[in-house]
């Protein structure tokens, strides 16, 4: 199993929910994302660029990009980030050391850290009293790593895992379940019957930063949006 | 007050300073330091490969003792591994600060993933530090032998000063030879844990292992310049001149290597014209032109300066080259850093809109009000907090040379046939500065 997603860019009107509901199901504090969604061009969102009056607005949402030839993983010193049995790639929070090196490796810029403990950075924003957001409880894989818990300890790094705690239960992710457009496919792509690799196989797709040959296994359908 | 007690009472000061405020960002987290997100590494890592690269001198000099048979260069032989003891000491204590969750750091050892250049990074300093240290000691033997002194240093009693001797020459001899190949090791994985890394283009390039050796060549054997020139004393320079001016070459001639790479490596940057590669020579040349211009002319000065007769031939004229130099290397280690984490790896072009490249926000780790969380460049200049933990390899070179200097004899003066009484008797003579 290969566990892909394909974002259908055609789709996507760039509203945001699926980095929100990425953030509140993952507890990310504040100042930290795992998903974002951007107008490629862009100094503004939602804001259109172009010249000589043809405009174009397009969004382009990303996330850990799950290489299947992960660098973040191959300079990590202690193996704390490793690929499990279904292709994603995840973060052992007890046993990353915080060196950051996967922080130089990732091309995609998807690795947080947590600078401060993410308790006193929600606690400074002030949220209501007694608010707390996200999953609320650890998850640990087969082998027993802890690969979500609600505040990560400070001083590691942390980022998408495919919201590791509903996908591994054989739910979507929230970025998958939250989107309003349905502009995200989840799926196993070593299984050519999946809608994933259907998609790829049918409509021109192409992945971020191919050239660096980290090979991700999130897959962009080109915006078409014919104009003539 | 003698000037070894002035420089131990510093080094104690920039010790504690350090550790105070190392033990503040860890109470408080690395927040307290300017790295976000997007630049993860700043002067903790930049400091750490500075004195990697001054930790190269000691195995210099002394193999080209041993390889080349420069024997103007023996007399300091001692100094040469107590400086690269001394810095790659200071290096490695150097990283501890830098990590975020430092009580873990035996998970290294204990699952090393050995695809990471750190883990080997790891591995070959470690090994750097015992051969220096080694050496060191094997130098020490037939002093600590004669006076009854040292430590590890029982089983010499039942030997005589001769077999010590011979030992000792011996073994040094060893070391040396086996440190080489360590010491060039040293700075081609350090170098490697950039030049590996294909998502910045700053780093990734072959010719960046190689100039790493070159410039530890030319800060390597400064710092050994420095210790010894301080050691001799200006009254002594006389002396030993031939000595400096072998090792003003060897500095000014690995900086000739050194312009060498950075030539090719600008132009092979720039050549193509790609826009990947025309944001970071932008940025080298335009956003941190200053540090740039400051890297590139305080060593050429330099190199230049040493290979004059004038800049060569005396105290003054060689402890400032030197400094330029350290100054010059210590920018370029820094601006390993500007470049590569400014240039957003995550780079597109939007040929509908005419744009070549665009850079996808990242976000910083940090909300604070009035202030963006999500950033495409960092203004990243290090906090005061982050000045002062960096002190603690400055601290630790510092102690642990001038501790060793005035504890034992590191000197030895030019020997006059074999006899110990005249050599117990030279060692006593006076130095120019007073380490005893």
């Amino acid at each position: 199993m290969r566990l892909g997603m394909v974002i259908d860019l055609d789709r996507c009107i760039g509203c945001r929910s699926c980095a929100v509901a990425c953030k509140s199901h993952n507890a990310q504090p504040p100042g930290t994302w795992w998903n974002r969604v951007f107008t490629p061009g862009s100094t503004f969102h939602q804001a259109a660029v172009g010249k000589a009056g043809a405009l174009q607005m397009n969004f382009l949402p990303v996330s850990c990009q799950m290489c299947d030839n992960p660098p973040c993983q191959k300079v990590c010193p202690t193996g704390a980030t490793y690929t499990d049995e279904r292709g994603v790639v995840l973060i052992d929070y007890e046993r990353c050391i915080g060196c950051r090196y996967c922080f130089a490796a990732c091309p995609y810029g998807v690795r947080q850290f947590n600078w401060e403990d993410p308790k006193k950075a929600k606690e400074r924003v002030g949220y209501k009293e007694g608010y707390e957001y996200g999953y609320p409880v650890d998850f640990r894989d087969k082998e027993g790593r802890l690969v979500f818990t609600p505040d990560r300890p400070a001083g590691v790094a942390e980022k998408c895992t495919f919201c590791v705690q509903y996908t591994a239960n054989g739910e979507e992710p929230a970025c998958t379940r939250g989107c309003p457009g349905k502009v995200r496919i989840f799926g196993d792509l070593d299984d050519p019957n999946s809608e994933v690799s259907k998609l790829i196989g049918k409509r021109p797709s192409y992945r971020l930063k191919e050239e660096l040959g980290t090979s991700p296994k999130v897959f962009y359908l080109a915006p078409t949006k014919p104009i003539r | 007050m003698k000037r070894s007690n002035i420089l131990m009472g510093l080094a104690i000061v920039l010790i504690l300073i350090s550790l105070g405020a190392w033990g503040y960002q860890l109470h408080k987290g690395l927040i307290v330091t300017n790295m976000r997100n997007s630049f993860s590494w700043g002067l903790y890592i930049a400091t750490f490969a500075f004195f990697v690269g001054v930790a190269a001198g000691g195995l210099i000099v002394s193999s080209s003792v041993y390889l080349f048979n420069i024997e103007k260069l023996k007399p300091f032989t001692r100094i040469a591994s107590l400086s690269a003891f001394a810095s790659i000491l200071g290096a490695g204590a150097m990283i501890f600060p830098d990590m975020g969750r430092v009580e873990r750091v035996w998970k290294i050892f204990v699952h090393p993933n050995f695809t990471s250049p750190l883990v080997w990074d790891v591995i070959v300093i470690t090994a750097y530090l015992i051969i220096t240290f080694l050496s060191v000691y094997v130098q020490l033997l037939p002093d600590w032998r004669k006076e009854g002194r040292g430590f590890f240093n029982n089983w010499t009693k039942k030997r005589s000063q001769e077999e010590i001797e011979v030992l000792s020459k011996k073994w040094s001899k060893r070391v040396a030879l086996i440190g080489l190949p360590v010491a060039i090791l040293i700075h081609t994985v350090t170098a490697l844990i950039f030049a590996t890394q294909g998502s910045r283009g700053w780093w990734n390039t072959a010719v960046m292992p190689p100039d790493f050796v070159s410039v530890a060549v030319a800060s390597g054997t400064a710092l050994v310049m420095v210790i010894s020139l301080l050691t001799v004393g200006k009254e002594k320079f006389y002396q030993y001149e031939e000595a400096f001016q072998t090792m003003a070459l060897i500095v000014a001639g690995a900086l000739v290597v050194h312009f060498f790479f950075v030539t090719v490596d600008l132009l092979v940057h720039g050549w193509w014209g790609k826009p990947e590669a025309n944001e970071i020579l932008s940025l080298v040349f335009g956003r941190y032109g200053l540090l740039y211009a400051t890297e590139l002319l305080l060593p050429a000065f330099t190199m230049i300066f040493f290979f004059t007769k004038r800049g060569k031939g005396s105290f003054k004229t060689l402890m400032i080259g030197s400094i330029l130099l350290f100054i010059g290397v210590f920018v370029h280690r820094m601006m390993l850093m500007f470049p590569a984490f400014n240039a957003i790896p995550l780079t597109l072009a939007i040929p509908g809109a005419g744009i070549e490249s665009w850079a996808y926000p990242i976000a910083l780790g940090q909300f604070s009000e009035g202030m963006p969380v999500f950033v495409n460049t960092w203004d990243y200049a290090p906090t005061l907090v982050e000045y002062a933990v960096a002190l603690l390899p400055f601290g630790l070179v510092l102690f642990v040379v001038t501790a060793a200097l005035r504890m034992y004899d590191f000197l030895p003066q030019k020997r006059v046939g074999k006899h110990l009484a005249s050599k117990i008797e030279q060692a006593k003579a006076p130095k120019g500065i007073d380490f005893t």
